[in-house]
This record gives C-alpha cells, sequence and structure tokens, in this order.
C-alpha cells in the first residue's frame, strides 16, 4: 500500500495543555498537602494554623515521643532477679579484671581454666552471656535455685562481684567455647531447636536462646554445652526439682518433650567442634 | 524480521532459566514458612534464598527480558538492525558477569540482604559490584533505543515512530531517571560502607534515595506486558488497536507518574514529614489513569475484534474472541489478575489505609499477584508470540502453551488471594518462619498451605514454559521463515503531534515534577542536623 507523503507535524497545543494539566494537577497536591490538609487538621492536634504547615512541610519536628514509665512490676517468687535499670547498670559496668581473679581462685576448680570446663558434670562458661551468668549466680544466692557446691560460694558474694564474673567469662565472645555450631547430622532435632512443635505446644529453642533474638535476657547460650549437663538440668525442670525459670517456661518445655528428645537436644547443642 | 536473532535469544533464555530456577526456591521459602516441615529449614537459608528468589525476579528476569525484546521491537518496528549490535553483545556479557557475581555472592552465604538495598544490613562488595554492572549494562541498552527511535526520525522526518517503539524508548528514559536513585545510594553511601571508609550511614537519605528507584522499576517491568496489550493482543485477536494515540499517551504518563511518587514506600518512616508524603501520594493516584486508558483502549480494541469475528449484543463479543491464542488469552488472565492487583495497589498507595497493611504479607502478596501476575503471564505470552519469528519453530504445542498460561493464572490466584489474606491478620513480611505454637498464629496455618499449594502449581508451570520453549527437532520448521508484524490501529496515524512522538516535554515535566516532590525531602538531609536515630552504625559486610 502507497503510504501518503507525510504531514509535517502541525502547530500543536498538545504541549500547552500538558504542561498546564501536570502543572495544575501538581499544584492541586501541593496545596492539599502543605495548606489545606495542615490547617484543617491543626485543631485536633491542638496546633495553631503555621506550626501544622510548618510540620507539614517538615521545617518544624513533630511531636516528641512521650517517656515510656519505667518497669516497676514485682519480681516472679522464683528468681529474686529482675532486670530493672539498676540491674542493667551493675552489668553494664562490671569490670571483668577483679571477675578474672575470683574466677582464677574458685570457679576454675570446677569450671576450667578460662570456663572451659573438662567434666560434664560442670557447664562450660566460656563465652556465656553476662546475663545467664549473673541470673544464675543471683539465684543460687536468694535459694532460688539449689546446689550443694555453688549456693555456698555464691552466698559470699555480692552483686557487683557476681556481675563482674559474669563480665569475665561473657568477654570470651562468640568465639569460645559456647556458641561453636550445632550439630546439623540429627534434622528431627534441628527442626525442634528451629521450629518448635506447633502440636505439642512446644516454641523453637532458638526463639530464646539464639544470640541477639532479643528473648529474656537470662537465657543462656547453649550451642557448645555439655550434652550430659543440657540433657540433666531438661530432666530437673521437667520433674520440677529446678525450678527458678521464670514464668514456668522451662518447666512447661521440658515437660512437653520426651526423655529421648531431651537427650538428643543436649547432643545436638553440643555440637560438633 | 529481526536481525540479530542470536543477540535477542541469549537475552530471553538468560532470563527464563534464572526465572524458573528462582521459581524453585520461591516454592522452598513457602514450605519454610508454613507449619509443615521443609528440608533445609534454617534462618539464615531462608534469607539466603529470599536474596536469591528477588535479585532474579527482579533484577534478572526483568532486565534481560526487557533488553531482548528491546532489541527484538527495535528491529522488528523499525525494520532496520539496532545501532551498535557488538556493544550490545558487549553490554549482554557484562551483565552476565554481574548476574555470575552476585549469585555467587549470595550462594557463598556472603549477602543476605534481601534484593532491597535498604541499610545498614550490607553484603559483600561484589554484590554490589554484580549487581551495578547489570544496570550499566541496561543503560548501554537505553542508548541503543534512544539512538535507533533518533535514527529513525533522521530519515523520516514527520513520520510516527512506531507505537511499539515509543513504548520502549518511554521505558528506556524512565529507566534512565529510575536508576538515579539507587545508583546515588551505592556509589556515595553503599560502596563506602562496605569498603569500610564510613562508619555511620544515615539511613533516612538511604530510604529516600531507594524509594526514588523503588516505584519506578515496578513500572519497568510492567511496561513490556502494556507493549504486548497495545501492539500485539489486538492483531493476535483479528482486530486492531482502537487508538493509537492513547497508546502513546498512556505510556508518556507512565513515564511522568511512576517516577515522583516513591515515597508511598515510606509512609511509616519518621524522616519526611505529612505533606511530602501526601504529594506523593496524590501524584501516585495520578497512574491510575494511564491503567484505566488502558483498559478502556484495549478491552475497545478487543471488542473491535470480537465484532469483526461475528459477536453480538452486549457481551457476545467476548465469546467470539479467539481464546485458544495465547496472547489472547493471556491478556484476558493479566486483565483478570490486573483486578485484584491494581486494587490492593489502590490501598498500598493510601496513606491512611497503608498503615493497616505497612510491613504485612499483604505487600508481598501484592507485588506477587501484579508483577508475577499479571506482568509475568504476558512476558509469556510475548515469548510464544515471537518465538517462531526468532527460532523458526513454535514454541510447543497450542495446547500446551493455554495449559500453561492457565495454570500460571490459577496458581497465582490461590498463591496470593490467602497471602493477602494473611497480611490483614498481621502476618509479618521478611520473616524466616512463625511460631505456630502461639494459639494466635496457629490459625494462619492451614492458609500458608494452601498459598504453598498455589506456588507448587507456578512452579509446574514454570517448568511448563521452559519444556515449550527448548528447541526440538521435532518440531516443524515453519516455511517460509514467519516475519512479526505488530497490531495496525484503527486509523494509522499519519502525523502525530511532536509531543507524542518524542520526550523533550515529559523530561522536562518529569524534572519540575521530581524537584517539587523529592527536592525539599532530599535537601533537609544536608541542611540539618539528621536525628540520632537515622545515623546508624554499619554491621559490617
Amino acid at each position: 500500500m502507497a503510504q501518503p507523503p507525510p504531514q509535517p507535524p502541525a502547530r500543536d497545543r498538545w504541549s500547552t495543555w500538558a504542561a498546564v494539566t501536570v502543572a495544575g494537577l501538581l499544584a492541586f497536591s501541593v496545596i492539599m498537602g502543605l495548606i489545606v490538609l495542615p490547617v484543617l487538621q491543626a485543631p485536633n492536634a491542638h496546633l495553631d494554623a503555621w506550626t501544622a504547615i510548618c510540620r507539614a512541610v517538615g521545617l518544624r519536628p513533630g511531636t516528641p515521643a512521650q517517656p515510656q514509665p519505667l518497669f516497676n512490676a514485682k519480681a516472679a517468687p522464683v528468681s529474686q532477679v529482675r532486670w530493672s535499670p539498676a540491674t542493667l547498670r551493675i552489668l553494664a559496668a562490671a569490670d571483668p579484671r577483679p571477675g578474672a581473679a575470683l574466677a582464677g581462685a574458685v570457679c576454675v576448680n570446677c569450671h576450667g581454666e578460662d570456663g572451659a570446663s573438662p567434666s560434664a558434670d560442670f557447664p562450660h562458661l566460656s563465652g556465656q552471656s553476662a546475663a545467664a551468668i549473673f541470673k544464675q549466680l543471683s539465684d543460687f544466692r536468694s535459694g532460688a535455685r539449689v546446689n550443694a557446691q555453688m549456693t555456698p560460694v555464691a552466698a559470699a558474694l555480692t552483686d557487683r562481684q557476681l556481675a563482674e564474673v559474669a563480665a569475665y567469662y561473657s568477654s570470651f565472645g562468640t568465639q569460645a567455647f559456647m556458641g561453636v555450631r550445632y550439630d546439623l547430622g540429627d534434622p528431627a532435632i534441628s527442626r525442634l531447636a528451629h521450629r518448635g512443635d506447633p502440636a505439642r505446644r512446644i516454641p523453637p529453642c532458638e526463639s530464646c536462646h539464639a544470640r541477639g533474638v532479643g528473648g529474656p535476657p537470662e537465657a543462656p547460650v547453649l550451642t557448645g554445652q555439655h550434652a550430659e549437663y543440657l540433657t540433666r538440668e531438661l530432666n530437673l525442670y521437667a520433674s520440677g526439682q529446678r525450678q527458678n525459670d521464670v514464668y514456668r517456661r522451662m518447666r512447661d518445655i521440658a515437660q512437653r518433650l520426651t526423655p529421648e528428645e531431651r537427650q538428643r537436644l543436649g547432643a545436638f547443642y553440643q555440637g560438633v567442634r | 524480521m529481526p536481525t540479530n536473532k542470536r543477540l535477542i535469544l541469549a537475552h530471553l533464555w538468560v532470563a527464563f532459566l534464572v526465572f524458573a530456577a528462582a521459581c524453585g526456591l520461591g516454592v522452598w521459602q513457602m514450605w519454610v514458612r508454613s507449619p509443615l516441615s521443609a528440608p533445609q529449614d534454617a534462618p539464615a537459608r531462608y534469607y539466603q534464598s529470599v536474596t536469591g528468589h528477588g535479585v532474579a525476579m527482579a533484577y534478572v528476569l526483568t532486565t534481560f527480558f526487557i533488553m531482548g525484546f528491546g532489541y527484538f521491537t527495535a528491529e522488528t518496528s523499525l525494520k532496520a538492525e539496532i545501532p551498535a549490535p557488538r556493544l550490545a553483545w558487549g553490554s549482554f556479557w557484562t551483565a552476565l558477569a554481574g548476574v555470575a557475581l552476585t549469585v555467587g555472592s549470595i550462594a557463598s552465604g556472603r549477602a543476605d540482604v534481601l534484593y532491597t538495598f535498604y541499610p545498614p544490613i550490607t553484603a559483600t562488595v561484589w554484590f554490589y559490584v554484580g549487581l551495578v554492572l547489570v544496570v550499566v549494562a541496561s543503560w548501554v541498552w537505553c542508548g541503543q533505543m534512544i539512538a535507533a527511535m533518533a535514527r529513525f526520525k533522521r530519515a523520516r522526518p514527520g513520520e510516527p515512530v512506531p507505537l511499539a517503539m515509543y513504548a520502549t524508548v518511554a521505558n528506556a528514559v524512565m529507566w534512565l531517571w529510575t536508576t538515579a536513585g539507587v545508583t546515588v545510594e551505592i556509589l556515595f553511601q553503599i560502596l563506602p560502607a562496605v569498603l569500610g571508609w564510613t562508619h555511620t550511614i544515615d539511613v533516612g537519605l538511604s530510604r529516600t534515595l531507594f524509594s526514588w528507584t523503588l516505584h519506578a522499576i515496578v513500572y519497568f517491568w510492567l511496561f513490556p506486558a502494556y507493549i504486548a496489550f497495545y501492539t500485539m493482543a489486538p492483531r493476535a485477536a483479528g482486530g486492531r488497536l482502537y487508538s493509537d494515540t492513547m497508546g502513546r499517551l498512556s505510556f508518556a504518563l507512565f513515564l511522568l507518574y511512576s517516577l515522583p511518587v516513591g515515597m508511598h514506600h515510606l509512609f511509616m518512616d519518621p524522616e519526611h514529614s505529612t505533606g511530602f508524603k501526601f504529594i506523593q501520594m496524590s501524584l501516585t493516584a495520578l497512574v491510575s489513569i494511564p491503567t484505566l486508558l488502558t483498559v478502556f483502549t484495549i478491552s475497545a480494541s478487543m471488542e473491535l475484534a470480537g465484532r469483526l469475528r461475528g459477536g453480538q449484543g452486549l457481551f457476545g463479543w467476548i465469546r467470539a474472541l479467539p481464546w485458544d491464542q495465547s496472547m489472547v488469552l493471556a491478556t484476558g488472565l493479566a486483565f483478570f489478575m490486573l483486578w485484584f492487583g491494581g486494587g490492593g495497589g489502590l490501598i498500598n498507595m493510601s496513606y491512611g489505609m497503608n498503615a493497616m497493611v505497612h510491613n504485612t504479607a499483604w505487600v508481598t502478596a501484592h507485588f506477587h499477584l501484579i508483577f508475577g501476575g499479571t506482568v509475568v503471564i504476558m512476558y509469556f505470552a510475548i515469548a510464544y508470540e515471537i518465538w517462531p519469528s526468532l527460532t523458526g519453530r513454535a514454541a510447543g504445542s497450542p495446547g500446551a502453551r493455554r495449559l500453561q498460561l492457565w495454570l500460571w493464572a490459577v496458581g497465582m490466584m490461590v498463591m496470593t488471594l490467602p497471602w493477602h489474606y494473611l497480611g490483614l491478620q498481621g502476618q509479618w513480611r521478611r520473616v524466616a518462619s512463625f511460631d505456630y505454637s502461639d494459639p494466635r498464629i496457629a490459625a494462619w496455618g492451614p492458609w500458608v498451605v494452601v498459598s504453598l499449594g498455589g506456588g507448587v502449581v507456578l512452579l509446574a508451570s514454570a517448568l511448563l514454559f521452559i519444556a515449550n520453549l527448548a528447541p526440538r527437532s521435532s518440531a516443524p520448521r515453519l516455511t517460509p521463515a514467519p516475519t512479526y508484524a505488530f497490531a495496525l490501529a484503527a486509523h494509522p496515524p499519519r502525523s502525530v503531534p511532536r509531543a507524542l512522538n518524542g520526550f523533550a516535554l515529559w523530561n522536562v515535566l518529569v524534572a519540575i515534577l521530581m524537584a517539587v516532590a523529592y527536592g525539599f525531602p532530599l535537601l533537609q538531609f544536608f541542611t540539618g542536623d539528621a536525628p540520632r536515630a537515622l545515623i546508624h552504625p554499619l554491621s559490617g559486610g
């Protein structure tokens, strides 16, 4: 088909109209967003119109956040430790050097050099979180957790000394004994640890015990711990002999686990070195 | 008929093979999020997989497909070879090297930052280098498209640029604007951070720069689908395009209103004031104009075709359409999904309503439906449509093509509708698992399993798609070698207003809109002291 010769574009009004329309729509949204809506809504926020406009533009900041009331609930009777600002200050200010001296004089006899315990009768401490160690020592001292060896040791120490020992052992960091790696050779148990078992209302261990998950501060690091120790403590929770867990969390969970699962979880968390 | 068939096929094959692999990752991700027991179930694996899935779908599939389809459109519609084929091969290999670097970074576990660029989480430097290579290659493609159109206009002054090419160049121009935001973010914020030159990062600024890119990039992906609606579907249906002018106007408006709107991703962010969020919301709402223009024009074109085929009455023309044609079927299914996806999008972009769906699974469900559904199904249809002219053979049997498209649409609806519902129930996005032992969360489980079922159907469809495209010696060679022609307009334009034959006007308007929408919001980062909450220490690469 023969194409007719192309026409030169007529002097069109497209550009003008397009520009006018776009400018009009833009002006509408600017006036609505920066002037009309702020002025109309200002009384609801107890603002004068000018302040509202300045806020809408971003020239002045919005209402500052309200300070939250301090946490001041009564401690649950199972433990006297509460994560109040005072406790957190003690932990934050703790100096690991006196803690190291104390550990070298006392703890080393059972928990080993640098907290790497040679015997499964005693847990590793090297790389454990400071909050976890502080909580357990405080519970030994208050009687919330009972152990023939630990109770008299803890009773002789002040809050500050407990925090210093805790700071010393946690100073080894994640590269130390604790937190090395999981034993991934047991997929069913790995799943239990990472996903829990909804049908039995068992939450995942990792929702509290993984580093940095934001669970309860006292939840200890488990990876790298002696398998026998972990299994023994789970069994003590299950039988109710150990009961310093806030809100019965660990007693409830341990009871829902079968004895075999407790044993395999211990092996899973001891991991492979 | 395209000259550089191998170039086009190379781009499309990279896009589709990466796409099929990423579909597999997607199914596994939904499986992990469900209460069923999935293999390799660990949170670190999940984030690694989501990063791979997102990068593959959002950057590799789209960029390679758009480049390949762009070369096809340029050579077919302008009936001339692209300006620099050797350069095009160079950019192909550059982009492929970029993909290899990026995939390597993800596979080695050193990039699990998802496919968004939200510091302070950062990945290894190679992840960013790889993506920068892909972007640079796409800029070369943009240059080729713009040069091809300029050459055509010089050779035939006053003649309208074919609609398919006008739309492709609109997309190239938009892409150049789009990538400016994320490029600045990577070069001046992320790379210095990853290389250890800086120790803090202003996340407010980086989120703002990424928002510049974040919405327009979606329209970059969407353009091929709209090009197919306007320039392929009417002809496949046996009719003509109702209005060529409407098409040009729609593409120009997409260029205009996909850019100054990205702040609707930041409605809940503290670093911007309400006024600018409102302005960008208003501009976002205007994207509905080209969308509705398109729905109208394509419906009218289909009605023309249906009536030409003997359809009678108010709706009889719908039944008369050739639904056995994959392009027609895909257009119908894409429009069906567009109603749901578009409706969900209106909720996302509304400042007030956004608050209830922000950061929930609703958002992920929405972009899977609108991109994975409406857009990707048109990618399939385009591939089926142009395959004979590229390879000399049809892509699979007509029945297999139809089955594949139906599986995709059904799978997508089954996957995304429960996912939307879960978002309204408050299910978070970007998390690796849910604690189904919590009674409030336990009720989500069955719906996630339904979504997983939809995902399995999608994977089956993706594999069937690859099987349809795979070269088969048994398929009869079509003789003579088929040529491809785009749809004609009911009234083919003999001359069009200058504004609708080029982009000078629209570029000026985009610049003005961007200056108003992003000027002060960006300037404030440099004039005032940033609140401490916005300056983050880096977690390390």
